[in-house]
């Protein structure tokens, strides 16, 4: 755990002087932000619906930019010698990397909480899809962070590990449409890979543990495949 | 139930190499090479570019398994016993690889709290290593701004700040104008009976004002291992074996 501590210290540190952070940041919150600021002006609707959508896609296409550097970058610059010849196991060299993407999407979603105080400080709100969409939210992040990580592991080039974890997430979300191609069983597995499915139901506030599972799982299965990675050598 | 690993005599070999071969594919980077280095003395890789000198260290180091033979660091295996391994060596890769966009003082603290140094003692021993290797004035400078002679002290500060056992160093010469390579030597060469000191070098001059002994690699293949007092002439030496 102390491995971890400083690693994780020292991912935190490159990750929020990084301007891509900001950049990210600042597109997220903006987009967001006008979203919001217009649905609420026309609709006059205390939901927030419409943004969890759109924060959905907005993850899909904005995490990969912000975890293509993990892994990618240690192996252009030949850092990652030095962090695997040290006496810390590859596993906390890859959680200290999820975890500091992580901490920082946690960071938009929480700035992104403004849009719900707003919503109950002049509106009576239903709160529970509002917790099921930032539950949904926090654990899509948790996935698509941990595909981004695996992504750039297996690359040292950055743009390559943000477009093969853009590509693995858009299949991901599209998975559902193959199961008209696919026969029966089969046909349900590929409708249960479906990042949008397991999405919806935690927005329109119902929680199933199915869901919750679906997403923990593959993120571990993530993050133990870019261990693998990092150990073969 | 597999055995603890047993650690070696304090006389003993503190590096023990035994029948490793590294394979990519079908071609052997390194082809059963058997080596002992004995403690406190410097010890030079000598080989062409692609004989298998990095290939070797790296697979010292821990960065890369071998695909057959044993390695073993102070009694303790490569692989299976790695991170006891690993805590007794200080590496050097060729390529000098740093954080740039750190403060030097921040990453030599960095790798000393990687390498299981608390807090106290890593700014303790960041201030001990910045007088060995002559940063004392360029702690608070960042990385990126630094000389690619201060790049290298800095390298070699990392490699030294936990005080390991074993400093292993990967063409340490690489790239340094004239008064930094003698600098360097003279460093190596005042590492010697402290430390044990394993560098690789494809400059016969580098190895012969260096190592106590020399060890010749050619392809992947250990041909000769000489101590330096008992080869007159390294030259002659290195042209009948390659």
């Amino acid at each position: 755990m102390r491995a971890l501590r400083v690693l994780l210290r020292k991912e935190l540190h490159a990750t929020f002087t990084s301007p891509i952070a900001y950049a990210v940041a600042a597109v997220f919150l903006l987009v967001t932000g006008y979203t919001f600021s217009l649905t609420l002006f026309f609709t006059k609707v205390a939901n927030l619906t419409y943004i969890f959508h759109q924060m959905y896609v907005l993850l899909i296409l904005l995490v990969p930019v912000l975890t293509m550097r993990a892994f990618a970058e240690e192996r252009r610059a030949d850092t990652l010698e030095l962090l695997l010849t040290a006496p810390v196991g590859e596993v906390w060299i890859v959680l200290a990397k999820f975890l500091a993407a992580l901490v920082l999407v946690t960071c938009l979603l929480a700035a992104s909480g403004a849009y719900a105080v707003i919503l109950g400080l002049y509106g009576q709100p239903d709160w529970t899809p509002i917790y099921g969409g930032y539950l949904a939210l926090f654990l899509l992040s948790c996935l698509l962070v941990a595909i981004g990580t695996l992504a750039s592991s297996l690359t040292e080039n950055q743009v390559v590990a943000a477009t093969c974890s853009l590509g693995a997430c858009l299949m991901l979300w599209f998975a559902d449409s193959a199961s008209y191609m696919v026969p029966a069983p089969l046909d349900a597995l590929v409708i249960g890979l479906s990042l949008i499915g397991h999405f919806t139901t935690f927005v329109s506030g119902s929680l199933f543990m199915s869901d919750a599972g679906y997403y923990l799982t593959l993120t571990m299965l993530a993050l133990f495949l870019t261990t693998r990675v990092v150990t073969d050598r | 139930m597999s055995q603890p690993p047993r650690p070696a005599p304090i006389d003993g070999p503190i590096v023990s190499i035994e029948g490793v071969s590294k394979l990519y594919g079908s071609v052997a980077a390194v082809s059963d090479v058997t080596l002992e280095v004995r403690r406190g003395e410097v010890l030079g890789l000598l080989g062409p570019n692609g004989s298998g000198k990095t290939t070797l260290l790296r697979m010292l180091t821990g960065y890369l398994s071998p695909t057959s033979g044993r390695l073993s660091v102070d009694g303790h295996d490569t692989e299976r016993d790695r991170m006891a391994a690993r805590r007794r060596i200080g590496y050097v890769p060729e390529s000098l690889p740093l954080y740039s966009h750190m403060r030097v003082s921040e990453f030599l603290r960095f790798m000393a709290r990687l390498r299981g140094l608390d807090a106290a003692a890593s700014d303790a021993a960041v201030a001990e290593v910045a007088l060995q290797v002559g940063l004392g004035d360029r702690l608070a400078a960042p990385i990126r701004t630094l000389s690619r002679g201060y790049r290298q002290r800095v390298a070699i500060g990392q490699a030294l700040v936990h005080r390991p056992d074993i400093l292993v160093l990967d063409e340490p010469t690489n790239g340094l104008d004239p008064r930094q390579i003698i600098e360097t030597r003279n460093f190596i060469r005042g590492l010697a009976g402290q430390r044990t000191v394993i560098m690789s070098s494809h400059i016969l001059g580098e190895v012969e004002k260096v190592a106590d002994r020399v060890a010749i690699l050619l392809q992947g293949r250990l041909l000769s291992v000489q101590s330096l007092a008992d080869t007159p002439d390294l030259e002659a030496l290195f042209l009948s074996l390659t």
